[in-house]
């Protein structure tokens, strides 16, 4: 009863500050500022999530949503700014998936990384500058991700993830995605997120190549591709042909992109196979795969 | 023997200039064996000029699938016709 006469109370504010946009198609939207927002989680003293979850219920948008729009719509927003998903590393792969997944609207963000800075991170870690070099990777990334998106929270955890901590550091996520860079960290991920029975978006890259795959708990997951004997390689070809770039930011991106269809509900998550890039040849491949 | 196909992808169909072969194998040790013989020099060599050196086999370096399923899971090593075989390297970085 008490919510929803401060539901009420926050949607009349948001309805007296709302303003039309005229979209690029001719269509007139009703919006609300970043500013408005601010305001109203001010003078109310809820979060701004909350005030942006009710604009959206109305009908209204978030300014800084709109390009969202059309590909997830209102109800997708809404989820994604309801949801949490964690992030197991913050380095080439993960300091791309941060980014986008705070303008994505992501409500609450989970980072987990225990390393801090280093020069050879400066090439193809976003979030690494000249500046903050020595600094923890999860100190900057939070940072930069309310500098993008100050509606969303931002735990942090600043240690290494092992089979003794997934419950207290991945719990209460609806997602897992992967920005580590080897692979018995991942297979130890893998089995915590079939625990938690949440999905685990994996990412992987070496040179101008890289890996994607969405493991649903029921599915068979990376012993189809590794084999489920002990006997598996912790690290690939990466230690030999490195990571340029470009190459995180495409696995990540695609990495984010699973994350949205899982939430939305918008699309097909690549399950049950691999899909293979080569950026080199710009060919992308998916091979099925089997128990 | 079966007349099988062997497909490879990423950084191996770059190095070995060709996305597939098709091979004459009776069993996967027979398949690997004819693969090496094949390409193993042309694979390590290309991957020399680019400064890289990997011991051993092909198979040792790489991730392969049966008809998606990974070798050490399969529960049979005979072919049959048809069969594909997936070949690519391991990229676990991040």
């Amino acid at each position: 009863m008490e919510s929803n006469t401060v539901d009420k109370d926050i949607a009349r504010y948001i309805a007296e500050a709302v303003e039309s946009y005229l979209a690029p198609d001719g269509k007139r939207l009703s919006v609300v500022s970043l500013k408005t927002v601010a305001s109203i989680s001010r003078s109310k003293r809820i979060p701004a999530k909350e005030v942006e979850i009710t604009a959206l219920k109305q009908g209204i948008i978030p300014r800084r949503y709109l390009r969202n729009m059309g590909t997830i719509g209102l109800d997708g927003q809404i989820k994604l700014l309801q949801s949490t998903v964690a992030v197991v590393g913050a380095g080439g792969l993960g300091g791309t998936i941060i980014e986008l997944l705070a303008r994505q609207g992501v409500g609450h963000l989970i980072i987990i990384d225990n390393d801090r800075f280093t020069e050879q991170n400066l090439n193809r870690q976003i979030m690494s500058t000249e500046e903050n070099l020595g600094e923890y990777k999860v100190t900057v990334a939070a940072k930069r991700a309310g500098e993008i998106n100050s509606a969303i929270t931002v735990t942090t955890f600043r240690e290494r993830l092992t089979r003794e901590n997934t419950q207290k550091l991945l719990g209460g996520a609806q997602v897992v995605a992967d920005g580590l860079d080897n692979l018995p960290s991942r297979l130890v991920v893998e089995q915590a997120c079939r625990q938690l029975a949440i999905p685990y978006v994996y990412g992987t890259i070496a040179g101008f190549c890289g890996q994607l795959m969405t493991i649903f708990p029921e599915d068979a997951g990376l012993p189809s591709i590794y084999g489920s004997s002990n006997a598996i390689p912790e690290q690939g070809i990466e230690t030999k042909i490195g990571n340029p770039p470009a190459t995180p930011a495409i696995i990540a991106a695609l990495q984010v992109q699973e994350v949205v269809k899982i939430i939305t509900g918008v699309g097909k998550p690549v399950r049950n196979q691999i899909l293979l890039v080569d950026s080199r040849e710009c060919a992308i491949d998916r091979i099925e795969l089997r128990r | 023997m079966a007349l099988i196909t062997v497909r490879f992808y990423s950084l191996w169909r770059s190095y070995l200039g060709t996305d597939s072969t098709t091979l004459q194998a009776d069993h996967i040790d027979d398949a690997l064996t004819q693969l090496e013989e094949k390409f193993g020099y042309q694979l390590r060599k290309k991957l020399e000029t680019a400064g890289i050196h990997l011991d051993g086999k092909i198979q040792d370096y790489s991730l392969i699938l049966l008809n998606g399923i990974a070798l050490r899971n399969l529960r049979s090593t005979a072919l049959k016709e048809g069969d594909v075989l997936h070949i690519f390297p391991p990229a676990i970085g991040g």
